[in-house]
């Protein structure tokens, strides 16, 4: 295996918008080693949320090579790339994106239900990671009943579940006040830390200082100055 | 796993109450009505079945009229002869033959003392034979049934009353009968009629007020010309008569109809050219009923499989607004390692719950309803009052509709979810994630 965990080649995506096709990204080369803390950074439509789409496993390229912790990703089933997505990617996301429908432990639980397993090592492994993330006696409580911090950092606990390679975090801050984003920036450093290779997708220029390395992208292409 | 995906499906459908309740309603009420209405239909059915038993299983009635596959009798021409009851009587699968012949009353009246009568409007009486009373299915309750050529009858229990009831005739009394020629007949009440145990919309033919011997009563009255030839014989209008066993009724109805047309039969030279001779079964009454009476469920059936049709509708619809709804947490739910399949179950167990659940409470339902139904039916059978107040409509179950309504709900959740959970697990998880 090679000494990245992201290894990608010449990647390029067009949509089709109708007539005119749009080139989303334009033969991108980018290799990311684990343990990297990244943070790509750029405009909106400069073509970072597809990048981050097609390493998070949820799209696919139009040509060039996407290699995610060892997997091709171009050329696997729909199932197959579910199963990467589910056990090499933990998502992070601005609106949280917790089921409304289901308790902390529970949503925290969910990507394992995907993988298979028994129900009570799920919810031991789920209290643990309510631990981590400090919400141990919020169990029972429905995502309504959280605060936005608080839901924040149930989505990182469930982006940790299935113990990933890689967590993409988009804007995790986004919808959070300035003083609960950092104690969730806190928290992915601190992740970093142990290892996890880490993505965060922003446009706010402050939280540059958290990451070891900067990628910034426009018009489909990405530029560094580190 | 698909354990766990069950419960978060059903863990959804406890989060959205209100919604699950009135879909599972509507699936409810499909299969409720269906039950009811099937319920009611063969309920009904038999209890119409029971108002057409006029005969023994084995009884028939022979007249003229139109002949063919759907044999008419119109009681018009008089043209059977004693002869040919006796001539019936001997052939080898009929077991009793029995003229009826019909003597109209002006009057009834009854010795009060001495010089004083009481009198009441007269009834139709029948003139036959003892015979008769096998054929209709009859029984007396009291006294004996009246000889032939003798000035005895038999009455019924509501012409017993008919003096009142505080002073009903008994065995032995002697009554007089007006009949509408003016001609006054004296009459020993030989036997009291018991009343018929299963109640039928013929009960006015099949327990008649009065009967009489063709002798003194009809002979005397009816002894003119028949036909177009002048002779004094005895003529009726229509026999019944009753085959040897179940199995030949048919055979009887052969034999009888091939005497009547061949030119030994007296009731031949007497008939009208152009009608037929008609022999009506009991069984033919049955099968015609049968028939006229399966259209009527079958239109019954497809109207209350509309409702079910309705509650499946009900279940596609509001699993398509649930998609929609939730497309965000689809996409989420990919994100995170869900497959394809993984969506499309959680979907589909959803409604295959509505429609499960649908279908036991709708059987409940059902069954209850369906007693209502028909407590309401027969509080209005009494209404009519008449010629159908009588007998009362017995609740009948079809299982066989509890397990077609049941498993129909099933199939309709499954039907009624595959496109709505196809819809949310082809969605791409890009634009799920995007959906606001």
């Amino acid at each position: 295996m090679s000494e990245y965990v992201i290894d990608i080649d010449s990647l390029t995506k067009i949509y089709q918008t109708g007539k005119t096709d749009f080139k989303a990204l334009n033969t991108v080369t980018l290799k990311i080693r684990k343990g990297d803390f990244v943070a790509i950074m750029g405009p909106s439509g400069s073509g970072k949320s597809t990048l981050m789409n097609i390493i998070g496993c949820l799209d696919r390229p139009t040509s060039g090579t996407v290699i995610i912790d060892g997997e091709n990703i171009s050329i696997v089933s729909d199932n197959e790339l579910a199963e990467i997505r589910g056990r090499k990617i933990g998502f992070i996301f601005q609106k949280f994106n917790l089921i409304p429908t289901m308790t902390a432990l529970k949503n925290i639980a969910l990507p394992m239900v995907f993988l298979g397993g028994t129900t009570a090592d799920r919810d031991r492994r789920a209290a643990e990671l309510l631990g981590k993330v400090g919400l141990t006696n919020w169990a029972t409580h429905r995502p309504s009943e959280l605060s936005g911090g608080q839901q924040q950092r149930i989505a990182i606990a469930r982006a940790l579940s299935n113990n990933p390679s890689i967590i993409l975090a988009d804007e995790p801050t986004g919808n959070l006040d300035t003083k609960t984003g950092e104690q969730i920036m806190g928290l992915l450093v601190a992740l970093n830390k142990e290892g996890k290779t880490i993505l965060l997708v922003t446009h706010a220029i402050a939280l540059k200082r958290f990451a070891n390395r900067v990628i910034n992208m426009l018009d489909g292409e990405v530029s560094e100055k580190s | 796993m698909i354990k766990d995906i069950f419960v978060m499906g059903l863990e959804a459908m406890k989060s959205y109450k209100i919604r699950t309740f009135l879909t599972l309603i509507g699936v409810i009420i499909g299969v409720a009505s269906v039950i009811m209405v099937t319920t009611a239909g063969g309920s009904v059915s038999s209890f119409i079945a029971d108002q057409w038993n006029v005969f023994n299983p084995t009884g028939m009635v022979i007249g003229t009229g139109t002949g063919g596959a759907t044999p008419q009798l119109s009681i018009r021409s008089v043209v059977f002869t004693t002869n040919d009851v006796e001539k019936i009587q001997n052939l080898p699968s009929v077991k009793t033959v029995a003229p009826l012949g019909v003597v109209p009353l002006n009057k009834i009246l009854k010795r009060d003392g001495f010089l004083k009568w009481e009198s009441r409007p007269g009834e139709i009486m029948y003139a036959s034979t003892p015979a008769l009373l096998e054929i209709l299915n009859l029984n007396l309750e009291e006294g004996t049934m009246f000889e032939e050529g003798k000035n005895e009858v038999v009455i019924s229990k509501n012409v017993a009353e008919v003096f009142g009831k505080d002073k009903p005739l008994h065995v032995g009394d002697t009554i007089y009968l007006r009949r509408v020629d003016s001609k006054t007949l004296e009459a020993k009440v030989v036997g009291i009629l018991k009343e018929s145990s299963t109640a039928n919309m013929f009960n006015a033919l099949s327990t008649p007020g009065i009967i009489c011997p063709t002798k003194p009563y009809y002979s005397s009255y009816f002894g003119s010309n028949v036909g177009t030839i002048l002779k004094r014989v005895v003529g009726y209008t229509v026999l019944l008569a009753e085959a040897t066993d179940t199995k030949h009724v048919q055979d009887a109805q052969d034999q009888i109809l091939k005497y009547l047309d061949s030119g030994g039969s007296d009731a031949n030279q007497y008939k009208d050219q152009n009608s037929d001779f008609v022999v009506i079964t009991q069984q033919y009454i049955l099968v015609r009923i049968e028939q006229v009476l399966s259209v009527i469920r079958t239109y019954i059936t497809a109207i209350a499989l509309i409702s079910l049709l309705i509650g499946a509708i009900g279940i596609a619809n509001i699993m398509f607004a649930t998609v929609t709804e939730r497309t965000r947490e689809i996409g989420t739910m990919m994100a995170i390692g869900a497959k394809r399949r993984d969506i499309l179950q959680l979907f589909l167990y959803q409604s295959t719950i509505i429609g499960l659940l649908g279908g036991l409470f709708g059987c409940m339902i059902g069954a209850s309803g369906s007693w209502f139904v028909v407590d309401l039916l027969n509080k209005n059978i009494q209404n009519l009052g008449g010629a159908l107040s009588t007998g009362t409509i017995q609740l009948t179950y079809a299982p066989e509709w509890f397990l077609i309504a049941s498993v129909v709900g099933i199939l309709i959740g499954v039907a009624a979810g595959v496109l709505p959970a196809r819809k949310a697990a082809k969605m791409d998880p890009v634009v799920a994630l995007r959906y606001e």
